[in-house]
């Protein structure tokens, strides 16, 4: 059959336990339904489909809660992956100290051309909070990587956070695809760009704002 | 679990309304909150016979129990990217169910590790 999509990304939620992971991937809405069958299995992966700039993206999002009790992610689920999710808690000092670790366990198992993304999670919960926003700013300086702070409970930032990451993948491939084929990929490409920052959300990230 | 155990049922399909050329003639959205599963004509009308836990257990059920009911019409879809938007339990059984990406409303069908094929169970999902 005929491929349906444009590009397919692999992604994964990383960073340690109790940091919000699957609260990410997976909606905790207060209706019944969390309460039911579906809730008591667990989420593995989900597939989503956006359109970054008239391209058909699927994205396939894989939780890695459960893992992370190793204080490390086993290379098989490295394996393939295009974009990793660094998550710690805002509220968790110890959890931000981790990122670092994080970033040490993916450049020794991962892709070394991964695209990363730090959140900084559990933002609604300001009483609480033991990391400033600065600091996370700092680190992804640090690192250069891109940082925004989220809340998965009032689904803030999340969605936008995973367009960004996606965004950054397509230009990524983009580029190698203009260098090793500099004639032929210049058509379109540039013309993909030139309305890259004005493009409107759809669909699931309609409900958050934006970078 | 696998496809063996699944009876066939002979179903003229080309009597139902939202099918067509024997795939879905259209859009297959959430019950719940219409997020968009498949799109149209994506994936094959097919019946077979298959027990599936229900959507909304009883809170009063004895524990561990799970409420199940018999599904017999599907969407067969070969390749997990031909989704639009979906989630993927862990895995019970040799199989994982399928949820609704955006109000995890489940289990709107099955994947079967084996084969690698995914079903959407008709009676769960609307069409638009």
């Amino acid at each position: 059959m005929a491929k349906t999509y444009d590009y397919l990304f692999k992604l994964l939620l990383i960073g340690d336990s109790g940091v919000g992971k699957t609260s990410i991937l997976f909606r905790f809405s207060e209706d019944a339904f969390n309460i039911s069958f579906i809730s008591t299995i667990g989420i593995d992966f989900k597939i989503r489909t956006i359109d970054l700039d008239g391209k058909k993206v699927k994205l396939q999002i894989w939780d890695t809660a459960g893992q992370e009790r190793f204080r490390t992610i086993t290379t098989a689920y490295y394996r393939g992956s295009m974009g990793i999710m660094l998550v710690y808690d805002v509220t968790n000092e110890k959890s931000f100290e981790n990122i670092k670790n994080w970033i040490r366990n993916i450049e020794e198992n991962a892709s070394a051309d991964v695209e990363k993304m730090i959140l900084g999670n559990k933002c609604d919960l300001e009483a609480k909070r033991q990391v400033s926003k600065e600091r996370g700013e700092q680190l992804a300086v640090e690192y250069q990587i891109k940082f925004i702070e989220t809340s998965a409970k009032d689904s803030l930032n999340v969605e936008s956070a995973f367009y960004t990451l996606a965004r950054d993948i397509k230009a990524k491939m983009e580029k190698k695809q203009e260098a090793s084929n500099p004639a032929g990929a210049r058509s379109g490409a540039h013309q993909i760009r030139a309305n890259e920052q004005q493009r409107k959300p759809t669909s699931w990230l309609s409900r958050c704002s934006l970078l | 679990m696998s496809e063996v155990e699944n009876k066939v049922v002979p179903v003229e399909s080309e009597e139902k309304d939202y099918v067509e050329d024997g795939k879905n003639k259209l859009i297959v959205k959430c019950k719940f909150c219409g997020s968009k599963i498949l799109d149209k004509k994506s994936a094959k009308y097919i019946t077979l016979e298959k027990e599936l836990p229900l959507m909304q257990q009883d809170n009063n059920r004895k524990e561990g129990e799970i409420q199940n009911e018999s599904v017999n019409e599907f969407y067969h879809v070969e390749n997990m990217y031909t989704f639009e938007n979906i989630g993927f339990t862990h895995t019970v059984a040799n199989c994982k169910y399928l949820s609704c990406a955006d109000c995890d409303a489940g289990p709107v069908g099955y994947y079967d590790m084996e084969t690698k094929h995914s079903y959407v169970a008709i009676s769960r999902i609307v069409h638009a």
